[in-house]
This record gives C-alpha cells, sequence and structure tokens, in this order.
C-alpha cells in the first residue's frame, strides 16, 4: 500500500553549523535509494528546545515528507540511521493520515480565501474606525511564512477577550465618575468625593496592572 | 418547586461547553502549533481532562496523540517546574 510519511527530526549544529545539510541529505538520499519519492523538505531552522536533550538546548529541525510503498520499510531504515548517527537528537516518523491532508487542503483553502478578502478589505478599514484591532502586515507575513497556518486563527480568537476586557473596564469607570459627580453636586457629601476618587484610580491601577500580567505572560508562551 | 426546577435547568445550561475543535471545524489536531496545544496544558504540563477543557472525545484522543508527539520533539515540556 502506498503511504504518505513524514519524518522530523533535531540536528546538533553546536559544533558545526553545515551538519543540518549534510544529515538531511543523506536521508533523502537513504529515501530516494529505497525507492521512496520526496515530496516536500521543510526546515524549521534553528529552534530552542522546551527542555534539553544531551544538554543542548538549541537544535535545528528538519522535516521530510515523502511517499513510499508500506512494503520497503524505510520507517525502519532510518529509525536504523538516525540511531548510528551522533548528530541526530531526537527523530519522529509516523503515517501521514488522511484527516491530517484533509486538514491541510482545508487550512489552504481557509488562508488563500483570507489573503483575497483580506486584499479588498484593507483599505476600507484604514478608512473607517480605527478602534478595531488589525494586525500589521509584517506579523501576518510572518504568519505565512511558518509552517503552520492555524496560528493565525488563535491570535484571532485572543484578541477579542482582550477587547472585552477592555470595555467593561471603560464602563466600569465611566459608572463611578458619574457617581462621583453627582456626589461632588450634594454640598453636605464634600468629604466623601477625593477618596471615591481614589478608589476609581486604584482600580484602574489594578486593571491595567492585570492586563499588563497578561500581557507578559502571552509573550512569554 | 417549578422555582427549583427553573434554576436546576440554568445550572446544567451553564455546565454545557460546546468543544473548540468542533466549533472551529477540525478534523485533525497538528502537534506543530505548540502556541495551540499549550492551552491545553497545566501550569505543570499535565494534560488538561476533558471535564474542563470541554472538548469532544474524538478531538481529545486526538489532542492527546498531537500533545504527546510534541512532547517528544521538545516543542512542549514534559514537566515545568516553574508555573507560567
Amino acid at each position: 500500500m502506498e503511504n504518505l510519511y513524514c519524518t522530523i527530526f533535531i540536528v546538533d549544529i553546536s559544533q558545526n553549523p553545515d551538519e543540518s545539510e549534510t544529515v538531511s541529505s543523506r536521508i533523502q538520499q537513504l529515501v530516494e535509494d529505497h525507492g521512496g519519492i520526496i515530496k516536500k523538505i521543510n526546515r524549521w531552522g534553528k529552534k530552542r528546545m522546551a527542555y534539553s536533550i544531551q544538554k543542548k538546548s538549541h537544535g535545528f529541525y528538519v522535516e521530510i515528507e515523502f511517499s513510499a510503498s508500506s512494503r520497503l520499510n524505510i520507517p525502519k531504515i532510518l529509525e536504523a540511521e538516525y540511531r548510528i548517527n551522533d548528530r541526530v537528537l531526537r527523530h519522529l516518523t509516523y503515517i501521514v493520515d488522511k484527516k491530517e491532508q484533509v486538514q491541510r487542503e482545508k487550512n489552504a483553502g481557509k488562508f488563500k480565501k483570507a489573503q483575497e478578502a483580506e486584499k479588498p478589505e484593507s483599505s476600507e478599514e484604514s478608512n473607517g474606525s480605527k478602534k478595531t484591532v488589525t494586525p500589521p502586515p509584517s506579523e501576518e507575513k510572518e504568519v505565512a511564512e511558518s509552517p503552520v497556518e492555524d496560528v493565525k486563527k488563535t491570535e484571532d480568537i485572543e484578541v477579542q477577550p482582550e477587547l472585552e476586557e477592555v470595555n467593561d473596564a471603560e464602563t466600569k469607570k465611566s459608572a463611578k465618575k458619574e457617581t462621583a459627580s453627582d456626589d461632588i453636586s450634594d454640598p453636605v457629601a464634600e468629604s466623601e468625593p477625593p477618596a471615591e476618587q481614589k478608589s476609581t484610580e486604584q482600580k484602574e491601577s489594578e486593571n491595567e496592572s492585570s492586563s499588563e500580567e497578561e500581557d507578559s505572560e502571552r509573550s512569554e508562551s | 418547586m417549578r422555582q427549583m426546577r427553573e434554576r436546576r435547568n440554568t445550572m446544567l445550561q451553564r455546565k454545557k461547553r460546546v468543544c473548540r475543535f468542533c466549533e472551529a471545524g477540525d478534523v485533525f489536531i497538528d502537534f506543530r502549533d505548540e502556541k495551540r496545544l499549550v492551552r491545553f496544558l497545566t501550569e505543570l504540563g499535565k494534560i488538561v481532562p476533558r471535564r474542563t477543557s470541554g472538548n469532544c472525545n474524538q478531538h481529545q484522543r486526538q489532542l492527546a496523540t498531537a500533545l504527546k508527539r510534541a512532547r517528544h520533539l521538545a516543542l512542549i515540556p514534559f514537566v515545568s517546574d516553574i508555573p507560567r
């Protein structure tokens, strides 16, 4: 049966930066020699790993997609090669199932649609209200270059709660200010307004600090 | 009695959550997308159970495999000692 395989490996480039090329070319050669057809090579580049492997904090990620018959047993050959090679820190080979392929097609379609929709809308949005948060074009390009296109979607989702929070905070502020102004109009309760204003200021500062914390958390993650 | 029943109904309705992946119409959860996966981890790096995340059976199982693959490739930590 003809399968679509995907193999990802992390190369140690701390000693020699050209090591990633030699290893990936070696893997490609192995696949082609044993009857596989290489479909796609994706170099993720040097990335910081979530935990250190063999006392190394960074590694070069390479992803190779190839199709081959299941009788050829290519994953087993690759496995042997990975184990012998000292420069390979980690590896993962798996069969790309139908669901993933469908999802990729979907994402590609969505991405195209989004691109088409953005071109005409961008001019309109600039003329309209400035309050709507539109991500700058430089970020969009970065997203487009990244291997996964879902990132964009998640960003959109993240933006919404922030806006809601801001709106809530604004409404609260306005409500409190109104109450404060009422108090000022009363001659009896002149001593109270400053205290209330202080409290509102404190609350505002709290809101700001909380939003800042959230931002910092997001940037860290 | 009727009030009780109404209150109970509202409580039940509040608890109901919809699977995020179903809402987005995703068929497959990609392990390369670590930003998205991190949401389904606790502070210590454990997989969030379905009762809290609200995922459906199929997507929770897919998510689990995706998380495990991402862990293997050092995209997300097995254990993070410092809570974020």
